[in-house]
């Protein structure tokens, strides 16, 4: 089998605009090796004269899916891969991409729970891949997603949240809009504070396993929260996705 | 002593996930699990949860304790420097 660190060139299948932020990318792989929920592809481009770009993107696709994966990102303005990605690919260009990679930041079915997985913006692409394995692996943990954004309008996958909560045992989803809600909103209405956290998470019990995953400053305040309503460290896990939307 | 302020910016700070690529390059296998011990404070923890900064030349990662350096890596066309000074140990798995 190749391996995970050999660059290939995967082929663009399809382009989905999820919000006016934000693309996922179906990619065919000549050589796709299965991957864990939470795990990276690196992406590589080279100018003309050389210069190279490299990022790391979340894979968004469930392991379940063979063959292709999906990569979700959100376009950061001046950013040199993101712009890149957004603005010049089209369904059949060609791109360099190597893995999986990672092992932290994952979560297999086998390992169960509770879950407790906590988003914010373009963070919740791991933690949606996680929610897609566990319905494609018909695992039934408890999970409880408290997802942040910014308005309705920067939800990702919105319209696949609803179809999840109404089909998937075990499944709740909530929302806070922290800087504008539409009318008639019922969700949370503010930042993630430790009082949404412990709302969110009590029911869950206190042997659960949280995933983090957001701006640093979303990932610093609920790692800390969730310290403070005593979960162990070694039970939360967190991701940062830099303003690049992932270096390296 | 390091510099606290030349390469730390706390909105370009992501962590030791996404520099999983280019530390499996060095170590010849996945290493984001294995635990790392920072040679100033003694916190010990996965390379996953160190604070990574990529924005300059090279890739600096930091104690999430007391953000101290402890591994360095700056890639040239040839060769990789690794400055790994900062750690007490790096504990690797042997290949399977």
């Amino acid at each position: 089998m190749k391996s995970v660190l050999e660059w290939q060139i995967a082929t663009v299948q399809a382009i989905c605009q999820e919000t006016h932020r934000v693309k996922t990318f179906t990619l065919a792989l000549p050589d796709w090796s299965p991957h864990r929920a939470g795990q990276h592809y690196d992406i590589r481009l080279t100018a003309p004269d050389g210069y190279q770009a490299q990022r790391s993107y979340s894979i968004a696709s469930e392991p379940e899916r063979r063959g292709e994966l999906d990569l979700t990102v959100e376009r950061i303005e001046n950013g040199e891969v993101s712009t890149y990605l957004h603005d010049v690919l089209i369904p059949g260009d060609q791109i360099e991409v190597r893995g999986p990679i990672g092992g932290y930041f994952v979560w297999e079915a086998s390992m169960a729970g509770p879950l407790l997985l906590v988003a914010g913006g373009s963070g919740i692409v791991p933690l949606m891949v996680m929610i897609r394995h566990r319905r494609a692996a018909r695992s039934t943990v408890p999970t409880r997603l408290l997802y942040s954004s910014r308005t309705a309008e920067d939800i990702i996958y919105a319209e696949e949240m609803d179809q999840l909560v109404a089909t998937q045992p075990g499944l709740g989803i909530y929302h806070t809009l922290t800087r504008a809600q539409p009318h008639g909103w019922t969700g949370y209405a503010r930042r993630i504070d430790v009082d949404m956290l412990r709302e969110v998470a009590t029911p869950l019990g206190s042997a659960l396993r949280s995933y983090v995953c957001g701006p640093t400053s979303l990932v610093e305040s609920v790692a800390d929260q969730l310290t403070a309503l005593g979960l162990p460290a070694d039970r939360i896990r967190t991701e940062r996705f830099g303003p690049t939307g992932g270096t390296l | 002593m390091d510099s606290q302020s030349t390469d730390q910016n706390a909105d370009l700070m992501l962590d030791g996930n996404a520099v999983a690529g280019l530390l499996q390059e060095i170590f010849a296998t996945e290493v984001t699990i294995a635990p790392v011990q920072c040679a100033s404070c003694g916190q010990e923890g996965e390379v996953g949860t160190l604070l990574a900064f990529t924005q300059g030349p090279g890739v600096v990662l930091r104690c999430p304790a007391c953000e101290r350096i402890i591994l360095r890596v700056v890639q040239t066309p040839q060769h990789i420097y690794l400055d790994a000074r900062g750690a007490a140990f790096l504990c690797i798995p042997k290949p399977q």
